[in-house]
């Protein structure tokens, strides 16, 4: 009896020490990150930019090489201590004063040194915002809002239902293909075997790398690869639409209530009828909203997409811009904000009134 | 043999050894309640016997099989012949009274027709006798989160009773119920036990409710059976050696 108390707390013991060591590896690492970069920021923004005011800075790999390996031995040693930062972040750090001091300290100290060098990158003027240029173009773009031009009205108007339909078209073909990934990317269905643990890993993968590129992104490379035009503009928000519903879809699965999920379980249901029966039903009304209030985003980034080749209203305004044809961009700014400001109403209504 | 479990440990991911080599047997017909302070390893156990947990070391012996690492179609005939009843009912809130009923048979029902929700006329029949059983058939079309919570455990227990089980679990049935509305569910795991044979093994905090209804108990403490017998002989030295000194007993009727 004690032997198999000993094995089974020895088994748990086990994979703590493991969690614990990779805990550590990555405390090292993050910490020798903030040393570089606290080093970086210090060197290149502050000292050479705003001190010594330099025009041209000097930039080599070896010296990025050399502070590199300084960072690293420094991160490391501060680790070691286990009164650094990252110890404190990943709950490995020791207990007492010295561990709330360093992290007070370098806390503030990581957060003064980027907002005062973001401030100096951001060019921040406020001469540029309020010189008399400055002001004469505010008015010019602002007169033009308050005269548009409406001779392009029908033209305007056949170009937003494009948009609004490339919209459309993206949110409902995203729909069958985001159900059967999010089914697939969450982690409470696919942890019962390394096959679908891999499977769920993998898909994760993809599916940041797809979210972490813009729709505009995704809308530049389809017009290369398919040509300008409301088709590359459709796949643009189809691709990101998936991706990032597929997320929010498989968080909502995963944080279903678990109970009538084990009631299914215990009657000896298989893993579709578990789905079937105890998962959907928790799904659906979020899954709507999502997707609602996804055609609504939809809309607005099917203008911005326009800007760059995806077709509908937002290839109109460019085309107009390019011309300085302001109050025709007038009339094309205030139809596009009617627009957005509907779709919003809308789909909060529909949203509100399915739940 | 109908349910041996020998020397079982349970210790959750987290580290806590829930379950210290816990050893009993039950036989067919029996009321086992299990009785036991709050953390004391109730629920762990009931879910080591059908698997919702997978226990760390030991053995589960049911109907002469050992089931205590059965896998895929083997463990869903395990849990098919084990009912199982909630503290907290754990029905699907949205769906009708007697879909949920239904939703107890999926293991005899082929993926197809469960998923098309096309159900037999044997099935329909036998759902509304389970609610007949519990007495709650007029609600079959009723929404399942517009019951209250008697009746929300009512259909729980019908849904259970689908399953046609040989041995019915019930984690803490009726710890979120008013205590006449406790008694009368008890009265229905009763009725299930004597009138259809079902060997029950109950988990319970209130031993009024333990002296009346069970035919055996075992008390559980950090893990560990400290008490095995009949109700009846729990008396007041017992009483504080489960409870702890602190302890007073609280009437329920
Ligand atoms: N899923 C879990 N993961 C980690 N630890 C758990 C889990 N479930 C229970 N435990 C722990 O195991 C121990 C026994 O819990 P268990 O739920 O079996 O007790 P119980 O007797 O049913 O208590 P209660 O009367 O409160 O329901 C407790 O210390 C609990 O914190
Ligand atoms: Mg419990």
């Amino acid at each position: 009896m004690i032997d198999h108390h000993k094995i089974a707390v020895e088994k748990v013991q086990k994979q703590q020490d493991k969690e614990n060591s990779s805990k550590f590896l990555k405390a090292i690492l993050l910490d020798s990150f903030f040393v570089f970069y606290s080093i970086l920021v210090v060197q290149r923004a502050i000292i050479y930019n705003f001190i010594l005011e330099l025009k041209e800075i000097p930039f080599s790999w070896g010296e990025i090489g050399i502070i590199a390996v300084i960072s690293a031995v420094v991160g490391t040693a501060w680790a070691f201590t286990k009164t650094s930062l990252s110890c404190k972040l990943f709950g490995i750090a020791k207990e007492g004063k010295i561990t709330d001091l360093t992290v007070e300290i370098f806390g503030w100290f990581l957060f003064n040194i980027t907002f005062i060098s973001g401030w100096m990158i951001t060019k921040i003027s406020i001469i540029d915002l309020f010189s008399e240029e400055g002001l004469r173009g505010a008015q010019r773009i602002f007169g033009a809002l308050f005269t548009p031009q409406f001779s392009i009205f029908d033209e305007a108007f056949f170009a937003l239902i494009e948009t609004i339909y490339i919209a459309l078209i993206a949110t409902l073909v995203s729909i069958p293909i985001t159900l059967i990934l999010s089914f697939l990317s969450a982690r409470n269905l696919m942890n019962d075997n390394p096959l679908s643990i891999l499977t769920y890993n993998v898909l994760r993968v993809i599916l940041n790398f797809v979210r972490s590129i813009e729709p505009l992104i995704w809308a530049i490379i389809f017009s290369v690869w398919i040509g300008i035009g409301p088709f590359a503009g459709m796949m643009a928000l189809l691709i990101h639409t998936i991706a990032s519903n597929a997320k929010l879809y498989s968080e909502a699965i995963e944080s279903i209530e678990a109970g009538p999920v084990e009631a299914i379980q215990a009657t000896g249901a298989n893993k579709i009828q578990v789905i079937w029966y105890a998962v959907i039903p928790q799904i659906v009304l979020p899954f709507l909203s999502f997707t609602i209030y996804r055609w609504d985003i939809n809309v607005r980034m099917a203008t911005i997409i326009g800007l760059v080749g995806g077709g509908g209203i937002g290839t109109m305004l460019i085309q107009y811009q390019g011309l300085a044809k302001w109050h025709e961009v007038g009339l094309i700014v205030i139809m596009i904000a009617i627009v957005v400001w509907l779709m919003d109403y809308i789909s909060a209504k529909i949203r509100a009134a399915i739940y | 043999m109908f349910l041996k479990v020998e020397d079982l440990h349970k210790v959750y991911p987290s580290g806590t050894h829930a379950l210290k080599g816990v050893s009993f047997e039950v036989k067919e017909g029996e009321f086992l309640v299990v009785i036991g302070l709050s953390g004391s390893g109730k629920s762990t156990l009931l879910r080591c016997i059908n698997r919702l947990h997978d226990p760390t070391t030991g053995k589960i012996t049911f109907l002469d099989k050992d089931v205590t690492h059965v896998k895929g179609e083997e463990l869903r005939n395990l849990r098919k012949s084990i009912g199982m009843v909630f503290q907290q009912f754990n029905l699907i809130k949205r769906r009708s009274v007697i879909l949920n009923v239904l939703s107890g048979n999926l293991a005899s029902m082929s993926t197809f027709n469960s998923v098309s929700e096309n159900f037999s006329e044997k099935d329909l029949e036998d759902a509304y006798k389970c609610l007949d059983i519990v007495g709650i058939s007029e609600k079959a079309n009723v929404r399942a989160d517009a019951l209250s919570g008697g009746q929300q455990q009512r259909v729980a227990i019908a849904r259970s009773l689908m399953q046609k089980p040989k041995l019915l679990l019930a984690d803490e049935p009726v710890a979120s119920l008013d205590p006449a509305t406790s008694n009368s569910i008890m009265q229905y795991f009763e009725k299930i036990n004597k009138e259809l044979g079902t060997t029950v093994i109950c988990n319970l905090h209130f031993l009024s409710l333990v002296r009346r209804y069970a035919t055996r108990v075992i008390a559980l403490k950090a893990g560990e059976i400290i008490y095995e017998g009949f109700p009846e002989e729990i008396d007041e030295n017992w009483f504080k050696t489960i409870y702890g000194e602190e302890a007073e007993e609280v009437e329920i009727r």
